[in-house]
């Protein structure tokens, strides 16, 4: 009797098992299509936001030592003429990690703008880091020699930005990821060449 | 059927047994993403699927599940609903999934999911488990909206994410949108509820 | 050295139960004592390191390696409710005394979010192995710590004189309110 019990829990435990993970798995198959989508027409979206110029983007798709992958967007214009690059970089935030997308024009030194893509700010207060007053500062700020923050000061030079009263660590958060990132990022598009 | 109509099934859980206010069930999501009004609503409405689904497969299988396996059994369904539920989200409404973040998954673990599974669905027909997860869903999602509410208008002077008190003639009070202000809004809100509660006892 | 920073940042700068709300069940349901707060905020550590080790080795070994993303929800919560029962029933056999005191708050644990938050975390921030062992253990102490802290503040209450409306959950809920505040103190002294 004892053993025909755990023969049948084993039976129904395994049964909804497979159940479960054929549907999810049909489910995954359906969804996928449309979720990729979602994904890639947000990246767009991001960066016509911030290469105003572009009408027209590719995607560069570069491999560092070890192995790391770095995707970089060459923005171009109608005339397939390139107008700048953009790429997405991501840190630590306030309460996850926040991920945005950059634009750079290399022959200026300047950054074009930044978009935040994708965060969990608190709303009111973080979440102030995709309004306007936050991200107008990053158009045509010099990214050399590297890209500062001021609290509670109005910026003095070119490469300086305002941190948002109450949202620090955001604002923060954004400009070390940018700051990481941009290294990286110039090191490919200046030192391998092409 | 012996016992409640289907409409005291219903009825109960939107106030005599609300699952937040009166069970303390499920208060971590009830707490976490009640920051806004929109995001109390988008959980909410999360947790209803979950919950109506997981209560009518629970109570479709009450009989062939041995009793000694039913946990893990119903865990896997409510986290299969879960994942169908993250999917459609994140495949039709893509902004409110990235607001709701890493919370969708946590309706895995929400307890008044799994204790209604448990209490109610595994011991009834599949009409009043389907009753009870609605009524329960709904006192769910009207708590997650009132406490989104509340904190959103005193946090950021905003309803619905339509700003109404603009910052230059009201401060808006910063610690209701942090964690601490949910806290305290849920803990106010609770005991008001209460007081009314005992003032009706006492008579007028 | 992150891995350092991840458990001071998961013990008490980015507290699972004050910053995350995750946990929140037994955080009002257990802490009426600080004895019970101990053992259940031992027992939970214990099982939260246990998690965020195997959950790391499923999600590396079988999730990524055979792209099988939409399986972790299901496979990530069965881990945890087969640990803590594989852990209730080491428990029972190598020292009764223990399970005894924690008797009923064991099972409790599956359901406790801040587990699975643990292991959907240390997935979302891609920790390394070494990174997110250091997280479980700091997840861990973080809520234990609350706990402590909570169930201490609880028994102090006993002698108080809340009104009569307050009492219950109502003023554990705001005295955890005014917890949260006090950690707030720590808030971007680490950002990991």
């Amino acid at each position: 009797m004892k053993n025909a019990n755990s023969a049948k829990m084993l039976l129904v435990l395994t049964g909804f098992a497979i159940v479960v993970g054929a549907i999810l798995a049909l489910a995954y198959q359906g969804f996928y299509p449309r979720i990729e989508a979602n994904r890639i027409a947000e990246e767009r979206r991001a960066i016509f936001s911030v290469l105003e110029k572009a009408k027209d983007y590719k995607t560069i798709e570069y491999t560092r030592d070890g192995g790391e992958v770095v995707k970089i967007f060459e923005g171009m214009d109608a005339g397939g003429n390139t107008v700048g690059y953009a790429f997405l970089t991501s840190g630590p935030g306030f309460s996850a990690t926040i991920k945005i997308m950059v634009g750079i024009n290399l022959d200026r030194r300047k950054l074009t703008g930044m978009k935040v893509v994708e965060h969990l700010e608190t709303p009111g207060l973080g979440t102030k880091i995709e309004g306007d007053k936050f991200t107008v500062q990053f158009k045509g700020l010099a990214f050399e020699p590297k890209i500062e923050y001021l609290k509670g000061k109005k910026p003095e030079k070119s490469n300086q930005i305002q941190t948002i009263t109450g949202a620090t660590i955001s604002s923060v958060a954004i400009v070390k990821a940018m700051n990481r990132r941009m290294k990286i990022v110039l090191e490919i598009l200046e030192g391998g060449g092409s | 059927m012996a016992g409640k109509s289907l409409g005291a099934e219903f009825v109960k859980g939107l106030w005599a047994e609300n699952p937040v206010l009166r069970l303390l069930l499920g208060m971590c999501p009830a707490l976490a993403v009640s920051n806004s009004a929109i995001n109390g609503l988008a959980m909410g409405l999360a947790t209803l699927f979950v919950l109506v689904a997981s209560n009518t497969m629970v109570s479709l299988i009450r009989r062939i599940v041995p009793s000694q396996v039913r946990i893990p059994t119903y865990i896997m369904i409510i986290a299969a609903f879960v994942t169908l539920a993250d999917l459609c989200l994140k495949a039709r409404l893509p902004e409110i999934s990235k607001a709701l973040g890493p919370y969708v998954p946590l309706i895995v673990c929400n307890c008044l999911i799994l204790g209604r599974s448990e209490f109610f669905a595994s011991k009834h027909p599949i009409i009043p488990s389907i009753i009870d997860g609605l009524g329960m869903g709904i006192g769910f999602t009207g708590v997650l909206v009132v406490l989104g509410m509340v904190r959103e208008v005193f946090g950021s002077g905003a309803i619905f994410g339509f700003v109404f008190m603009g910052e230059d003639v009201f401060t808006p009070w910063v610690v209701m949108i942090l964690p601490a202000g949910a806290f305290l809004t849920l803990g106010m809100l609770m005991g008001i509820i209460n007081y009314i509660g005992n003032l009706r006892k006492e008579g007028p | 050295m992150t891995a350092v920073l991840i458990f001071l940042s998961a013990a008490i700068v980015n507290n699972f139960v004050l910053a995350y709300f995750l946990g929140i069940c037994p955080f009002l349901g257990v802490s009426k004592r600080v004895e019970t707060s101990i053992n259940m905020g031992l027992a939970t550590t214990f099982v939260m390191t246990l998690t965020a080790v195997i959950t790391w080795l499923i999600n590396h070994f079988i999730l990524i390696k055979f792209n099988l993303p939409f399986l972790q929800y299901v496979t990530f919560i069965i881990a945890i409710a087969s640990l803590v029962q594989l852990v209730e029933m080491f428990i029972r056999k190598s020292s009764p005394s223990l399970y005894r005191s924690l008797g009923i708050f064991l099972p409790l644990i599956t359901t406790n979010c801040a587990i699975l938050g643990l292991a959907l975390f240390m997935s979302l921030r891609e920790y390394s192995f070494i990174e997110t062992l250091a997280f479980g253990v700091g997840g861990g102490v973080g809520f234990t710590m609350a706990m402590v802290i909570m169930g201490g503040i609880r028994e102090e209450l006993e002698f108080a004189d809340v009104p009569k409306a307050l009492r219950g959950a109502p003023i554990t809920l705001l005295v955890a309110g005014m917890l949260a505040l006090a950690f707030m103190g720590f808030a971007g002294m680490l950002s990991v």
